[in-house]
């Protein structure tokens, strides 16, 4: 079998975002040796994203230079991937899981009649035919594996769920692609402003998707700040022990557990907290917890799914530092 | 103006998920569906453009087996919403989405809707693409993760922003269109007794499974199996990580997150 | 019954109730109960929603909820608060006599208001001298020209410094035993009608409760239910139609108690394994759940006799009396399950005992419940 795996583009500030690159990943992953992966461009300026993709090994992309394009939905960009997709006869087209990402593939499923699926996590080939996808369900609770069968299947994958890849530079190729006239009504809005995403105070502690709380190991006030900052480069709330509450280090609405708040990120993550029973049913029901403590024997290493077992004063502000890195925010 | 709700029974947030004995699927047996929130706050937009716009409509729109599906279509009543459609779902494949696009796009030939609206997405499948693939089959324009959507009662269009990767985008849109909203930036209401009451005896519009396939054909195929429904395994204690230094630790706590746990963002 | 499932109505009013219990009345109830505060927001609240007033009827704007139907609703407003929920369905204790006994008239002109706008309204029964003795009550009502004159104080009586409007049980000649107890309606408003300041108590903190005063009050004979004399009879009917919810109110708290104990027995660890592991942990939980089970059972028995049309003296005096009595030892094995833990206001269940014990008290102490049904009993064996 030689697939031929359409990945579509999408760019911020004029490169392609690390959702499309980790796509890309994806795509060279299913299209084997054998395969193929062709790029897709839509909007203007795209010179640069074209050599973008070449850098992570895909020579071939097709582009659509249209300046509506720029700042258009994903209905508008649609025709233009449909187009492509039969251009190269794709089977797959695969997509960032960013908002235009699921975007996207709901307008395929109905556009090139594909099967589709959003948040991807593992995408391999079924023996029984078409692509086999596990997708995590019902807020990360579960986990559903299905099958996307027939020759047309469009998926948009979750972001940070794979690696980008790390393909030697190569020399890509743009082809122009007049493609289909776009109808009307779906470049009739207009984006009228962006605004960067301002800095804000922080999610709210219950619905959070990430948590990270500090215990009487950080020692005060102070040392409260190390959980702070590696909170703030995650974007996530901040919780507190009730050893922190009750030592008037932070206010008591920080606090986690039976007489707290009882949260269940996505991520929450432990510091310097021993795990006493009152705080650990107000989080142990969060998808992952990771654990920092100087003592391997605390309890709270009992729940979580990773341990770290150092001197927080240590730990922390690594961490806080190469998750900066990983994510391209300045060093804090 | 004519507004569609697309809305979905979803299990109630609390439930004890389980998998079917075959292992492929939800065991529904038991589970208590209701009105995602997602959906609740579509409604809730729905209601405050009908307020702001005399003259408008509201009608929701849910594709699912009975009963749950008329529940949820009741519960929007009782919020307000002026009639409703159920589209019936077929034995198998019912979680297809584009099975549930085309069902919905083909039931809304007889909804109008200059408006369409829907949920970011449902909470149970987190697929969030049927109000674009429903946007598609119609032909007209959809946004997702809109917030602050409003009708601009000179031009008729409309206005809104998308918190995006990019930040907060601000649009404007003619209608007709499609909309699949934020959750949480409005308070969505809560039903009163009376109008709880009053819903169990209002109609409920049927278009039975049999009449969609008939007008779909080929296109009514589920084109997805669902395999396997699994639940994560049950902690076992940590894993610990090994390490030289701080900077190894958090080296390798960042990999094994996105990779392995795959939570990072 | 007994086909004991629920229609899909009324599973959706129960939706309803649930979600206002744990979103509107939980988040509050500890502050309340440590503040002794009278959270009328969420009662306004609560009315805007229709859950007041729940039991007077449609035509004058009211739910028209049968009794079953309250039942399933005061279940869960009382899962919120205990507190709350006396406060919340008094209006319904205290308009039942003007359902059960006004003219059309006085119904329209009554009832209405509480239905188009938030107002409390309070059951004046109990006094100082005695509340289990309802027939022996002191206050009095002297007949003059077209007014009667009420003096007298009543004692222990829900919401009254917030109620706009009293029902009130005063006889004519206290000669005449309960043969001369008269109800009337009296506006808060009416001179000489004097609320006392609220009453420090042990639990319901989030509810009010005080004496009032009357002292030459004087009421107009159209607001007289029904004939002088019959004012006893009315009052134990309005008992019969209220207390099987207070057996509701009292599962409630029962079915509070027992799921923070189960949740937390799986969570507390001794001697190598979650308490819930322990046997003797286990005999409890299982003991918890039978009484509770049939106390919503008795209850829900109790509810569908009366809805059926009959009285139901006896069934809802079952209903309340078991219902409580469950009630309170569930709550306290609850705290047993906590340990320590459970001794301390920090944790909830120590104020569910003290919400449990209000309810072997009130709307006719247990004793009384006894007496009623020992007395059907041995009528049918006599
Ligand atoms: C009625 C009642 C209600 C309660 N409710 C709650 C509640 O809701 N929430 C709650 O959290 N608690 C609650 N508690 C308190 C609970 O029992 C514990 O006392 C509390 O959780 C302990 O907080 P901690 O883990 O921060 O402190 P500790 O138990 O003192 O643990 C500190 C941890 O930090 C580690 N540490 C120290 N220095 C370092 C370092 N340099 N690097 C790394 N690790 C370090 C230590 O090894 C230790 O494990 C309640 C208690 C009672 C009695
Ligand atoms: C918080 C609260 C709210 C209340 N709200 C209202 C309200 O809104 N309106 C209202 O009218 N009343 C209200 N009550 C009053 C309540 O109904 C009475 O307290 C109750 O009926 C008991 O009356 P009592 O307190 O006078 O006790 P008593 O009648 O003095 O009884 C004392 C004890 O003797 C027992 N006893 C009495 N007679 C007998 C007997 N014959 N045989 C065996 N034992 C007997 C009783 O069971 C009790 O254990 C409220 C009370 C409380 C505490």
């Amino acid at each position: 079998m030689t697939p031929s795996i359409l990945v579509v583009g999408e760019r911020l500030s004029g490169h392609l975002t690390s959702a499309t690159r980790e796509a890309v990943g994806v795509a060279l992953a299913l299209a084997g040796p054998e395969g193929s992966v062709v790029g897709f461009l839509a909007g203007s300026s795209l010179d640069r994203s074209v050599t973008e993709f070449g850098e992570l090994g895909v020579t071939r992309i097709r582009t659509r230079e249209d300046p509506r394009l720029d700042a258009a939905g994903a209905g508008a960009i649609a025709v233009s991937v449909v187009a492509s997709a039969e251009a190269v006869s794709a089977s797959v087209i695969v997509t960032g899981g960013t908002e235009f990402g699921r975007d996207l593939t709901g307008r395929l499923a109905v556009r090139w009649s594909a099967a589709v699926a959003n948040g991807v996590t593992e995408a391999t080939w079924a023996d029984a035919g078409g692509l086999r996808v596990l997708r995590p369900v019902y807020g990360g609770r579960a986990t559903e594996t299905r099958r996307l069968t027939g020759s047309r299947i469009a998926i948009a994958i979750r972001p940070h769920a794979f690696a980008e890849p790390t393909a030697g530079a190569a020399v890509a190729i743009a082809e122009p692609d007049a493609g289909p006239e776009i109808p009307d009504p779906l470049l009739a809005a207009r984006r009228t402003e962006v605004a960067a995403a301002g800095v804000s105070a922080g999610p709210a502690l219950s619905d959070a998707s990430i948590v990270v709380s500090g215990g009487r190991g950080v020692r005060d006030a102070n040392g409260f700040r190390l959980v702070e900052a590696l909170a703030d480069s995650l974007g996530a709330a901040v919780g507190a022990s009730r050893a922190v509450t009750d030592a008037g280090w932070r206010p008591s609405s920080f606090q986690v557990g039976q007489t707290g708040k009882a949260v269940s990120p996505q991520l929450y993550i432990a510091v310097g907290i021993s795990g006493a029973i009152q705080h650990i049913v107000g989080m142990v029901s969060s998808r992952v917890i990771v654990a920092v403590n100087n003592d391997s024997s605390a309890p709270i290493f009992r729940v979580a799914d990773y341990g770290i077992v150092g001197d927080l004063f240590q730990i922390v502000p690594a961490l806080t530092k190469e998750i900066r890195r990983v994510r391209g925010l300045p060093a804090g | 103006m004519e507004i569609a709700v697309l809305i979905k029974p979803v299990p109630e947030a609390e439930t004890r998920l389980r998998a079917r004995t075959d292992g492929t699927q939800l065991d529904a047996e038991g589970v208590k569906f209701v009105l995602a929130g997602y959906d609740e706050s579509a409604i809730e937009q729905a209601l405050l453009l009908r307020e702001a716009t005399p003259g408008s409509k509201v009608r929701a729109l849910a594709f699912g087996p009975a009963p749950r599906t008329e529940e949820v279509l009741r519960a929007a009543l009782a919020l307000g919403v002026d009639e409703v459609t159920w589209v019936e779902s077929p034995a198998e494949g019912a979680d297809d989405p584009g099975v549930v696009a085309r069902a919905l796009a083909f039931a809304l030939a007889r909804v109008p809707h200059e408006l369409l609206l829907g949920g970011k997405q449902a909470g149970d499948d987190e697929e969030g693409l049927v109000t674009a693939a429903i946007a598609e089959s119609l032909g007209i324009a959809d946004f997702g993760s809109v917030v602050n959507l409003r009708v601009d009662s000179a031009s008729g269009s409309l206005t809104f922003q998308r918190a995006t990767e990019e930040g907060v985008e601000s649009w404007t849109a003619p209608l007709p269109c499609a909309i699949a909203l934020q959750q949480a930036w409005n308070d969505p209401r809560t039903a009163k007794l009376p109008n709880i009451l009053k819903s169990r005896k209002m109609p409920i519009a049927k278009i039975p499974w049999a009449e969609v396939s008939a007008a779909l054909g080929e296109a009514a195929r589920p084109r997805s199996v669902a395999e396997r429904f699994e639940l994560p395994p049950a902690r076992t204690g940590a894993k610990m990580i090994e390490y030289k230094s701080p900077e190894e630790a958090a080296e390798t706590i960042v990999r094994l997150l996105r990779e392995e746990a795959k939570v990072f963002p | 019954m007994p086909d004991f499932s629920l229609t899909p109505e009324q599973e959706s009013l129960r939706d309803l109730a649930r979600k206002f219990a744990r979103t509107e009345m939980a988040p509050h109830a500890a502050e309340c109960d440590k503040a002794g505060r009278f959270p009328e927001e969420i009662y306004r609240r609560g009315w805007e929603l229709g859950l007041m007033n729940l039991n007077v009827p449609t035509e004058y704007g009211g739910s028209g909820l049968s009794v079953m139907d309250q039942c399933l609703i005061v279940e869960e407003l009382a899962q919120g608060c205990g507190g709350m929920t006396t406060s919340i369905i008094a209006n319904c204790l205290a308009l039942e006599p003007i359902i059960l006994g006004g003219t059309a008239e006085q119904r329209a002109q009554w009832l209405t208001p509480f239905c188009a706008e938030y107002h409390l309204a309070s059951f004046c029964l109990t006094e100082p001298g005695g509340g289990s003795d309802a027939g022996a009550l002191k206050t009095r009502a002297r007949k003059e020209g077209d007014h009667y004159v009420l003096d007298g104080e009543k004692c222990f009586i829900t919401n009254a410094p917030h109620a706009s409007l009293y029902t009130v049980f005063a006889t004519i000649d206290p000669q005449l035993g309960h043969k001369g107890i008269t109800a009337f309606i009296v506006p808060r408003d009416t001179p000489g009608v004097a609320p006392g300041k609220d009453e420090d108590k042990m639990g319901h903190r989030a509810s009010s409760t005080s004496t009032v005063h009357f002292e030459g009050v004087r009421v107009p004979v159209a607001n007289r239910l029904g004939a002088e004399g019959e004012g006893f009879l009315m009052a134990m009917r309005t008992l019969d139609q209220t207390r099987t919810p207070i057996g509701a109110l009292a599962t409630g708290i029962g079915q509070a108690a027992l799921d923070h104990a189960a949740k937390y027995a799986l969570g507390r660890r001794s001697f190598g394994k979650p308490i819930a592991e322990h046997q003797a942990i286990q005999i409890k939980l299982a003991n918890m759940v039978q009484s509770i089970r049939a106390a919503r059972l008795l209850t829900w028995q109790a509810a569908v006799t009366i809805d059926r049309g009959e009285r139901g003296s006896l069934e809802s005096a079952i209903a309340k009396c078991y219902a409580s009595d469950a009630a309170m030892h569930v709550a306290d094995d609850a705290i047993q399950i906590f340990g320590g833990y459970g001794y301390m206001k920090e944790y909830p269940v120590e104020k569910l005992l003290r919400d449990a014990k209000l309810t072997q008290i009130y709307e006719g102490a247990n004793e009384i419940q006894r007496i009623v049904i020992s007395k059907e009993l041995l009528r049918a064996y006599a």
